[in-house]
C-alpha cells in the first residue's frame, strides 16, 4: 500500500471526525471563493468600463462620482439638472435653432441626453431618445440588441424600453402600458407608456433601467422647467399647429413637444470624436477643461471615478471582507488540527504497530502529513465547487442589483491559484504537532504486553 | 546447532535511565541464538527482560553494547531507518492481543506490512498467503468482524508477508481464550515449518512451552534476570519497578539457553 492509501484509509477509519472537518473546511473555503470571485468581478465590471459606450459625463456640478454613480449605475440620486443650452453645445448646425454647430459638435462622436426623476416599481425610469440604443454600444464596440420588439423612436412620444431584469421581474410582454410616478416609488402617477422593446440582458445597469421617450418624459407634471414669461408653461396640446424647434422630433400622435426654454437634462453620456489634427484623448481633455470651466455643468470622467471608487471603498472592503473569509479558512484549518490531534491516542498504537511492521519513523510522518493534506485537498475542492456554486446560485442577484453578471464559471484565477498553496500550507501547518507526535512514538511502550 | 543461525546476540547489554538513579540493566546476555527454521518458546516471570530482548532482536531498542545478528546483519552498526528496513525484510512480528490496524481489512494488514519491506506489495501473495490460514473467505474484512482466532490468523499471514527468516511472537495466546490457544500455537508452528521460518514465541503458558523442542527460560541466559532485580519491559522500566513478580515461571528445562 502506498503512503496515499494508508492515509486514506485512516481517514475512512474516523470517517464522520473526517467528514466534519472537510465540511467545516469546504464551508470556509466556499466563502473565500465566492468572495474573491465575486470581488473579482466587480472589481472587473467596474474597472474595465463594461457597459459603458462612452467615455465621459455631462452633469450639474457637484461631486463627479455622485454623478457617475446615478448616470451609469442608475444609484444614488442626481445632482441637479443641467440646461438644455449645454446639450445643444454637442450638437450640429441642423438640430439647432441657431443654424451653426455647437462649441464641442466637432469633438463629439455621440451625446446622448438623459433625463432622471421618475421611478416604475422601483427601476428608475429614463427619459432618452433612440441614439442611446442606436449609436451607443454596450462598450467594447457590442451594440445593444433586442430581446423583443425595437427601440424608441423619437417620433414616438409615449414609448418605452425594459431592460432584461425589469422585464423578467414583472413578465413584461410587448404593448403592455406601464405608468412611470413621479419622484418616489409612491409619487403621483404620470402618463402611460407603451412597451416596444425589450433590451437583451447587457449584466450592465441598463438591465435594470426603464427608458421611456424624453418627449414624453418632459410633457408630465412637474417635468417643464418654470418660465417667467407669457407662454403657457405646460405643453402645446395636440393638433395646437405649433412648429417644431430645430432638432426636436415631431409626434407622430401630434403631441406638442415642450418647449426647449422649459427643458433640462439630468446628464449627458458623450463619446468624443478626434477633433482636426488632435488626438481622441487630447480631445476629450479639451472638451473636459473647457466644460469645468464654464459655470453651468461638469465633465466627468467615468472610468476615473470608478477607479478612484474602487481604491476608496471596495478594494478596503473587499479586502476586509477576505480578511474574514480567511479567517474562517484558518479556523477550519485548526479544525484539522484539533480532529487529528484527537485522534493522537488512538493513532500511537496505530503507529506503534507499523513501526513494529517495519515502517520508518519518515513513514509515519509522511502519513501523518498525506493525511493532513488530504483533508485539506478534499476541503479545498468541495470549497471551491461550493463557493462557484454559490456565486452562480447568487449571479442573478448580483447582476440585477449591482448590474454585473457573475456565474458558476466566474473565476478570480490568480487569487484562486493562490488558494490551493495557501490551504495546503496550513493543513501542513496543521498536521505538524500530530505528525511529530506520530515520529516520537515510543513504539516498545506502545506495544509491551505485561510480560 | 545444525543449520546456521538466523538470530545471534553476543555481549549484549541493554540499560535504562532511571530518574534520580543508576542506570536499570534490564539484559545482560552473553550469547543467545536461534538456528534457521528452529522452533523456540521463551519463558520468564513478568519483567525479566522478555519483551526487551525481542525488542532488540527486532531493532527496536539499540543494545548498549553487544552485537544483535539477524540474517548475517548486525543491526548494531546501522542506524534506526536501516534496521526499520531489516526489521521489515527479515523479522515477522506477531503480538499479543490483537494488533491489526483496525481501519484496515485483512488484506489491507498483508499488504500494509508488504509495503514497509524492499519488494512491492503483492496482492495475490497477500491473498495466498490469507488462504493459507484459512481466511480466503475474510479478505475484505475488518478486524472487528473477525473473531479472536481469525484476527491472529490475519496476524500470522501478515508476519509472513515479507518472506522473513524468522518470526517473533510476544506472547500470541494471551488474550485467547483457552480453546483457541492450541489452534494459534499450532498454526505458527505448522506454518513457520511449511515455510522454513524460524519462530521464536514468548509465553507465559507452560502448556504451550512444553510443545517446543527447545524450550528455555530468560533466566538461564540474561544474568540481570538471575539477580532478581525488579526490571523493565518493553523499555519502560518505570512501569514495572516494584511490580509482583510473576509466580507462573517453571524450572529451566534442558536444552534450554543455547548459551
Amino acid at each position: 500500500m502506498t503512503l496515499f492509501g494508508i492515509a486514506w484509509r485512516n481517514i475512512r477509519q474516523r470517517g464522520l471526525n473526517s467528514a466534519l472537518t472537510v465540511l467545516s473546511l469546504a464551508l470556509g473555503v466556499a466563502l473565500v471563493v465566492a468572495t474573491l470571485v465575486t470581488g473579482n468581478v466587480v472589481q472587473q465590471a467596474f474597472a474595465s468600463g463594461t457597459g459603458l459606450g462612452y467615455n465621459m459625463i455631462i452633469g450639474a456640478k457637484g461631486s463627479p462620482l455622485q454623478l457617475v454613480l446615478n448616470s451609469v449605475y442608475y444609484i444614488s440620486r442626481p445632482i441637479e439638472n443641467i440646461p438644455w443650452g449645454v446639450y445643444e453645445e454637442f450638437l450640429p448646425a441642423n438640430r439647432r435653432d441657431d443654424g451653426r454647430d455647437g462649441r464641442f459638435a466637432s469633438s463629439t462622436a455621440v451625446a446622448v441626453p438623459i433625463c432622471m426623476g421618475d421611478y416604475w416599481q422601483g427601476y428608475r425610469v429614463i427619459g432618452t431618445n433612440a441614439a442611446m440604443f442606436d449609436r451607443l454600444t454596450r462598450g467594447g464596440g457590442r451594440p445593444y440588441r433586442f430581446a423583443a420588439g425595437r427601440n424608441l423612436r423619437d417620433e414616438n412620444y409615449f414609448e418605452g424600453v425594459v431592460g432584461a431584469a425589469v422585464a423578467a421581474r414583472y413578465g413584461m410582454k410587448l404593448g403592455d402600458e406601464f405608468s412611470p410616478t413621479h419622484g418616489a416609488d409612491d409619487g403621483p402617477k404620470h402618463d402611460p407608456f407603451k412597451l416596444v422593446g425589450i433590451l437583451e440582458r447587457t449584466d450592465t445597469p441598463v438591465d435594470r433601467g426603464v427608458f421611456v421617450n424624453m418627449e414624453g418624459f418632459y410633457l408630465q407634471d412637474g417635468h417643464a422647467k418654470p418660465i417667467d414669461d407669457d407662454k403657457p408653461n405646460k405643453p402645446a396640446e395636440p393638433g395646437s399647429g405649433q412648429t417644431a424647434e430645430a432638432g426636436i422630433p415631431v409626434d407622430v400622435g401630434g403631441t406638442k413637444p415642450l418647449r426647449k426654454i422649459q427643458r433640462e437634462v439630468t446628464s449627458i453620456l458623450l463619446e468624443t470624436a478626434s477633433a482636426a489634427g488632435l488626438l481622441p484623448e487630447l480631445t476629450a481633455m479639451g472638451v473636459r477643461t473647457a466644460i469645468n470651466e464654464g459655470r453651468d455643468a461638469q465633465a466627468a470622467l467615468p472610468i476615473g471615478e470608478i477607479r478612484q471608487l474602487l481604491d476608496l471603498f471596495v478594494r478596503p472592503l473587499e479586502l476586509l471582507l477576505l480578511l474574514i473569509t480567511a479567517m474562517v479558512v484558518v479556523v477550519s484549518a485548526v479544525g484539522i488540527l484539533v480532529s487529528m490531534v484527537g485522534s493522537t491516542l488512538e493513532r500511537k498504537r496505530d503507529v506503534a504497530i507499523m513501526r513494529a511492521l517495519g515502517a520508518r519513523r519518515g513513514h509515519v510522518l509522511s502519513t501523518v502529513l498525506v493525511e493532513a493534506v488530504l483533508l485539506a485537498v478534499a476541503g479545498g475542492l468541495a470549497g471551491w465547487l461550493l463557493g462557484h456554486l454559490l456565486v452562480g446560485a447568487i449571479g442573478p442577484w448580483i447582476a440585477t442589483n449591482a448590474g454585473v453578471s457573475a456565474g458558476v464559471l466566474s473565476a478570480a484565477p490568480q487569487a484562486e491559484l493562490l488558494l490551493v498553496p495557501f490551504i495546503v500550507g496550513l493543513a501542513i501547518l496543521a498536521g505538524i504537532l500530530p505528525a511529530v507526535a506520530a515520529y516520537r512514538t515510543d513504539v516498545a511502550r506502545w506495544l509491551q504486553g505485561p510480560g | 546447532m545444525d543449520a546456521p543461525s538466523v538470530i545471534s546476540l553476543s555481549d549484549v547489554r541493554k540499560t535504562f535511565p532511571v530518574p534520580g538513579g543508576e542506570p536499570l540493566t534490564v539484559l545482560d546476555v552473553d550469547r543467545f541464538e536461534v538456528a534457521g527454521g528452529e522452533q523456540v518458546s521463551l519463558e520468564g516471570r513478568s519483567g525479566s527482560g522478555k519483551s526487551t530482548l525481542l525488542n532488540v532482536i527486532s531493532g527496536i531498542l539499540r543494545p548498549d553494547r553487544g552485537s544483535v545478528v539477524v540474517d548475517g546483519l548486525d543491526l548494531t552498526r546501522f542506524n534506526e531507518a536501516t534496521r526499520d528496513r531489516i526489521r521489515a525484510d527479515k523479522l515477522g512480528m506477531v503480538f499479543q492481543s490483537f494488533n491489526l490496524l483496525p481501519g484496515f481489512t485483512a488484506l489491507e494488514n498483508v499488504l500494509v506490512a508488504m509495503s514497509f519491506g524492499t519488494g512491492r506489495p503483492d496482492r495475490s501473495r497477500a491473498e495466498s498467503l490469507l488462504a493459507s490460514v484459512g481466511l480466503a473467505h475474510r479478505l475484505s474484512h475488518r478486524p472487528a468482524h473477525l473473531s479472536i482466532g481469525e484476527q491472529q490468523r490475519v496476524a500470522v499471514a501478515r508476519a509472513l508477508a515479507n518472506r522473513p527468516r524468522a518470526i517473533l511472537a510476544d506472547e500470541p495466546t494471551a488474550s485467547i481464550d483457552p480453546a483457541h490457544q492450541q489452534q494459534v500455537i499450532d498454526l505458527l508452528r505448522n506454518t513457520c515449518r511449511e515455510q522454513g521460518v524460524a519462530l521464536l514465541i514468548v509465553t507465559h503458558s507452560p502448556e504451550v512451552a512444553s510443545q517446543f523442542e527447545r524450550r528455555i527460560r530468560i533466566e538461564d541466559f540474561n544474568r540481570a534476570a538471575r539477580a532478581g532485580r525488579p526490571e523493565a519491559t518493553g523499555g519502560r522500566p518505570e512501569a514495572t519497578a516494584g511490580r509482583p513478580e510473576a509466580t507462573g515461571g517453571r524450572p529451566a528445562t534442558a536444552g534450554g539457553g543455547r548459551q
